[in-house]
């Protein structure tokens, strides 16, 4: 005999509650369970479709997309799509790339900066999303260039200085970029 | 028994709409975050936190501001366990990480202390990349499920460097969604409060206004201690509704909409916070007696748990003109309306004083007091809230001491906010519980 959840049983298995499964149910988005009220039963398929909801939510498809989606395809297919891996979580260590491409000049432009919309946080975006994205910068001593300082001496002059500094050269760098400056201050 | 969940009460201010013109309905969603306490008496786990102390030692920090700014830093790293990451960063033209991203052990901070005493102030403000060489150090270490913020104190303005608002508010949106958020602290007279404010909302963060350099430490201490009392990360709040209704956020929370689903970012929430979000909803015309509705929801990040149970269905009726004129409205609802669009007028209208467009700041607070006069009737919050309009008006009129301003738009953006007229998070009452 087949599987069957009470409202309760799919709400936790789904992890949606019962409000939006018969939401849900009214909307079109799921078939209605075979008996109303508390004798209602849900199926292995009930669970597979709201399963398969949440992923396409998750990409952000509004409700009328995803039931003429979900209109379209065989229980064995959504199942099948149900089952597998959700798209693929953001990479860690994104914000740190992202930095390293604006602090080194690879995508100084705003504009070609920020592809994506600001606020679709947290939410992980299909792989689509993205075509944008500026390009990593290439391998090499990246580490080693957090610790560079860039100071402008001038709008065409700049002083690169690795910090940290022993306090006595520190000094002559402060010096250095006091007689820099005056120097270039001179006509 | 204290509630383990979010809770969000949400109602709108009718709940007729009009059948042959385009209608306009504001919801309020009112969400409290949970204790930090559970049930049990037993104590939530909390995330952990990886923050970034960023610090302008421009010239005009020197003496008072630059004591209290490392007083702030030595007694918010005091409050960090080992399982939790700090740094340090101090800008002038230059960039200094004083103190690289580290576990907060008793020796990391002493060490970051003894470092940041020989901190003096000097040059001009290159306050983007100090910013951004903050947030490197919190993205270098990003903790899935902890909270990563970095902690801007600026007394000037950008004057070396990225400077552009726009470009700056942008990167503080990319990389608030790569995980790191911005909160903002601008001290004294000469700050730029609105790059301050966009970076900070952009930037999933809070912006504070220090007009007392005293405060300095105050109001650092409390946001790392809002960090440390987070109770949900990345909170959303989501819109379904059906085809042809607008939504909007009015709250200044970012929000997107694709198709029929609206999605407002609120970021975090610590314990017991409540906030507000005032929504507008669009509805097309549509026939007499028909019902439409939309779907309130939450999401926190991976926590389910912790929004499990948070979701509205609000219900709308198309009515005939004498049915939609006749009907009741919720109070609470317009007053929250209206203090949502006074703040926001409040922010416009110090930005057009700033510009020296006197008569265009005063019109635009006198047109929204009289709108919101309209509607208020004889209740006595939302006629104190026409009567601050009609002080601030007259105050915009003429130009304004940058002090004044800034504590203006202040105003504006904690109530807007819905944070405490500091800057604080606004707690449930311990008699609502």
């Amino acid at each position: 005999m087949p599987t069957e959840y009470s409202l309760q049983e799919l709400s936790r298995l789904a992890d949606v509650t019962p409000r939006t499964i018969r939401y849900y149910i009214v909307g079109g988005l799921l078939p209605a369970p075979t008996q109303s009220g508390p004798l209602a039963r849900y199926s292995e398929m009930h669970l597979d479709r709201l399963r398969l909801i949440k992923k396409l939510q998750a990409a952000h498809l509004p409700l009328a997309e995803i039931r003429s989606r979900l209109s379209g395809m065989a229980d064995a297919e959504i199942s099948t799509i149900a089952e597998e891996e959700a798209f693929p979580p953001p990479s860690t260590n994104s914000a740190a790339d992202y930095i390293r491409d604006v602090l080194g000049g690879t995508s100084t432009h705003p504009s070609a900066a920020l592809p994506e919309q600001p606020m679709v946080a947290n939410v992980a975006l299909p792989r689509m999303e993205s075509p944008g994205k500026p390009a990593k910068p290439p391998p090499g001593p990246e580490p080693d260039r957090a610790q560079w300082e860039r100071i402008s001496l001038d709008p065409d002059v700049e002083l690169h200085v690795r910090r940290p500094l022993t306090r006595q050269l520190n000094k002559r760098v402060d010096r250095l970029i006091a007689i820099a400056r005056q120097l270039l201050e001179e006509e | 028994m204290p509630c383990r969940n979010i809770t969000m009460k949400a109602r709108s201010d009718r709940e007729f709409i009009r059948s042959t013109y385009r209608s306009n309905r504001f919801v309020l969603a009112e969400l409290t975050a949970p204790h930090s306490h559970v049930a049990d008496g037993t104590e939530r786990r909390r995330p952990p936190v990886n923050l970034a102390f960023v610090l302008d030692r421009s010239g005009s920090m020197a003496g008072e501001k630059l004591r209290l700014a490392k007083l702030a830093v030595e007694q918010s790293i005091a409050r960090l366990g080992s399982e939790d990451r700090f740094s340090v960063v101090v800008y002038d033209d230059a960039i200094d990480i004083v103190f690289p991203s580290t576990p907060a052990t008793t020796e990391a901070r002493r060490a970051a202390l003894q470092r940041l005493n020989e901190v003096t102030a000097r040059n001009m403000t290159n306050l983007g990349e100090g910013w951004l060489r903050g947030c490197a150090q919190v993205a270098e270490y990003l903790s899935a499920d902890g909270v990563n913020r970095c902690l801007l104190l600026t007394d000037g303005l950008a004057n070396k460097g990225m400077t552009d608002r726009d470009e700056l508010a942008g990167h503080a949106a990319a990389l608030r969604s790569r995980g790191v958020s911005t909160s903002t602290f601008g001290v004294g007279a000469d700050f730029d409060e609105v790059l301050l404010t966009a970076m900070a909302t952009a930037g999933g963060g809070n912006f504070y206004y220090i007009s007392e350099t005293a405060q300095i430490a105050d109001l650092i201490t409390s946001e790392v201690g809002e960090a440390l009392d987070v109770v949900a990360r990345d909170v959303t709040l989501e819109i379904d509704s059906p085809d042809g209704v607008n939504v909007e956020s009015l709250s200044p929370f970012p929000f997107t909409t694709r198709g029929g689903r609206t999605v407002v970012s609120l970021g975090a929430m610590v314990a017991e916070q409540v906030v507000e979000v005032v929504l507008r909803l669009n509805f097309p015309f549509g026939e007499l007696g028909r019902e439409t509705g939309a779907v309130l929801s939450l999401s926190a990040g991976d926590d389910t748990e912790v929004v499990a149970g948070a979701n509205v269905s609000l219900t709308w009726a198309y009515a005939d003109p004498k049915t939609n004129d006749l009907q009741p409205r919720d109070v609470d609802v317009d007053r929250a309306v209206a203090r949502i669009f006074a703040a926001r007028a409040r922010q416009e209208a110090t930005g057009l004083n700033r510009v020296g467009n006197f008569d265009a700041a005063q019109a635009m607070l006198l047109s929204v007091s009289k709108r919101i006069r309209s509607y208020a009737g004889h209740d006595a919050e939302m006629r104190a809230v026409v009567a601050e309009l009609e002080r601030d008006a007259a105050e915009v009129a003429a130009p304004m001491a940058a002090r004044s301003l800034k504590e203006m738009h202040f105003r504006g953006y904690s109530s807007a906010k819905c944070r405490m007229v500091d800057g604080k998070a606004m707690r449930r009452k311990p008699d609502s519980a």
